[in-house]
């Protein structure tokens, strides 16, 4: 039931909102519960036949974000179409056929010689996600924390109020199918935004705090808010080449660290190349990017990436280039590559587009500190074929996830068959990378004493 | 006078540069940003998406309360059509 009524003030929701949440976590069963299950299943069906609803929603959302002028690219985050509905079935059953191992109880381990020890999951408690326009991450935050019997809080943006009412109406019909009080999901309809500031100032009623979105977004609750908080800091990744390494093979996992997903958290944004092997190795790279061009072009267009055309288009893979680093002859029309000058400023930044930076280095020392400098923590990597030179890369790089000989791209829940993930973290505690259901929970050690006194 | 009166052009101009910079996944030093630096260009990459976060850093940092639509339906070029439309915002909130 919606909160928004002129008769109480912001205070007074957030108070009802914060009762309302706890109260449904207290109601929860334990951790392992088969109602965890049903809920899975229950949601899958209830998001089935609320779809139409759902895209009806979504297309006044979409309606009233062209009136009111927002830009296409934001209008186009808002659409929910027929394959994030697959999606999300897809994730249900990921996430039902997790559930037995992360509910598990640990193992029995001797407490000295007179009794055992083991722990057991808990919830976290009651989560309160903010994120912006974008209506898959309401199915995310209704399905990951809940089933491990956290209580959620979902804020986002209003410019989706229309498409998260109507998933919020098929989660809680999910939730009431399964046996689960209605209440451990809510997303939150109040558009005001001291509701979501004064949310973020209650650390005693809320446990832990999921921002997703932009930078400005999660620095703000990183800053206003000492709710512990489960963030991504942003992806400046790198990859480190060494001179050892092979260059296809470098080149090959540098256009797959970006061109898939340009913009993703987990794209390379600077190469740093050992300064011997700085210029064969760009002729590698724009020699497989020309490969790649082909492929695509051969394929048809690829719906993932830009294939190479003639004039006019963008090309497949801009490269800003160290002066250091001797270059191609200019490029002749055609080419699905372009060189720019690398600029001071692109030292530490996300391009979001099909562009990375290559710089020389003097070493593994220098990357090393090089990514110290600029990195986020996120994902780094480095190319070897000296396995004494990538074991010490792993040992220096602080990151949330060291890639050896790999893609970056590879730092992602299902694909590191750890499981599903509701985010990637790069904060210090509690955890850090893949946020998967096993880092939604806590644990509570059961001590079997058989009689046994402190003395 | 209050927090708003007080207000001046460069406090406001820092806080929207603090704020693209942020937005533009950069880390330069805001002072060396003009008012004439273009949003989407070789520097800045500001996008739509982060607006809402923008806003709320805004406040927090001028200790204001700005209009929702205060971003909504308007063309921003250069940092400078930012901070002057924040700076109307605050000025309406008073």
């Amino acid at each position: 039931m919606s909160l928004v009524t002129p008769a109480l003030s912001a205070t007074d929701r957030t108070e009802l909102l914060l009762a309302r949440s706890r109260t449904a976590l207290t109601l929860t069963p334990p951790i392992g519960d088969p109602a965890y299950a049903r809920y899975c299943h229950e949601l899958a069906r209830s998001l089935t036949t609320a779809w139409p609803a759902v895209r009806s929603a979504n297309a006044r959302d979409i309606e009233r974000a062209e009136r009111r002028g927002l830009p296409p690219t934001l209008v186009n985050r808002l659409r929910v179409t027929d394959a994030h509905l697959r999606s999300m079935v897809r994730l249900t059953e990921q996430v039902s056929a997790e559930l037995a191992t992360v509910s598990a109880s640990g193992p029995r381990i001797p407490a000295g010689d007179w009794g055992t020890l083991r722990q057991i999951p808990k919830p976290l408690g009651v989560l309160l996600m903010v994120y912006e326009a974008r209506p898959t991450v309401t199915v995310d935050g209704a399905l990951l924390p809940v089933v491990v019997g956290n209580s959620v809080l979902l804020r986002g943006g209003k410019e989706c109020g229309a498409t998260d009412a109507a998933l919020a109406e098929a989660v809680q019909s999910a939730l009431a199918a399964a046996g689960l009080p209605r209440d451990l999901v809510t997303v939150v309809d109040d558009p005001d935004r001291s509701v979501m500031k004064a949310l973020l100032k209650r650390p005693d009623a809320v446990d832990v705090l999921v921002p997703r979105g932009s930078p400005s977004l999660i620095e703000y609750c990183r800053t206003a808010s000492s709710i512990p908080l489960i963030a991504s800091g942003g992806g400046v990744n790198h990859l480190y080449v060494h001179e050892s390494a092979d260059l296809d093979l470098a080149a090959t996992i540098t256009l797959d660290s970006k061109l898939p997903e340009p913009a993703g958290c987990t794209s390379v944004e600077l190469v740093l190349a050992d300064r011997r092997i700085a210029g064969a190795y760009l002729t590698a790279l724009l020699r497989q990017t020309e490969r790649t061009a082909k492929e695509r072009t051969a394929n048809g267009r690829a719906a993932a990436g830009v294939p190479a055309a003639p004039d006019g288009e963008p090309p497949l893979l801009t490269v800003r280039l160290d002066p250091a680093v001797p270059g191609p002859e200019p490029a002749s029309p055609g080419r699905p590559w372009r060189i720019e000058a690398l600029e001071p400023h692109d030292l530490g930044r996300e391009f979001l587009d099909p562009t990375i930076g290559v710089l020389a280095v003097d070493g593994l020392s220098e990357a090393a500190g090089h990514i110290r400098r600029y990195g986020s923590t996120h994902t780094e990597g480095v190319i070897a074929q000296d396995a004494a030179v990538a074991e010490e890369f792993a040992r220096r790089v602080d990151a949330a996830t060291v890639v050896v000989n790999g893609s970056l791209r590879l730092h992602d829940g299902p694909k590191l068959g750890i499981g599903a993930e509701l985010a990637i973290a790069t904060g210090r505690l509690h955890v850090r990378g893949p946020v998967t259901l096993g880092s939604l929970l806590t644990r509570t050690w059961v001590v079997e004493g058989n009689g046994q006194l402190r003395g | 006078m209050t927090a708003v009166e007080q207000f001046d052009r460069v406090a406001v101009a820092d806080a929207v540069k603090r704020v693209v910079i942020a937005e533009s996944r950069l880390s330069v030093d805001p002072a060396t940003i003009t008012e004439t630096e273009p949003l989407v260009g070789e520097l800045l990459r500001v996008n739509s998406l982060g607006f809402v976060g923008m806003l709320v850093q805004i406040e927090d940092v001028l200790d204001i309360t700005l209009p929702d639509d205060l971003f909504v339906g308007r063309t921003f070029k250069v940092v400078g059509d930012l901070v002057d439309v924040v700076l109307q915002g605050a000025e309406a909130s008073r």
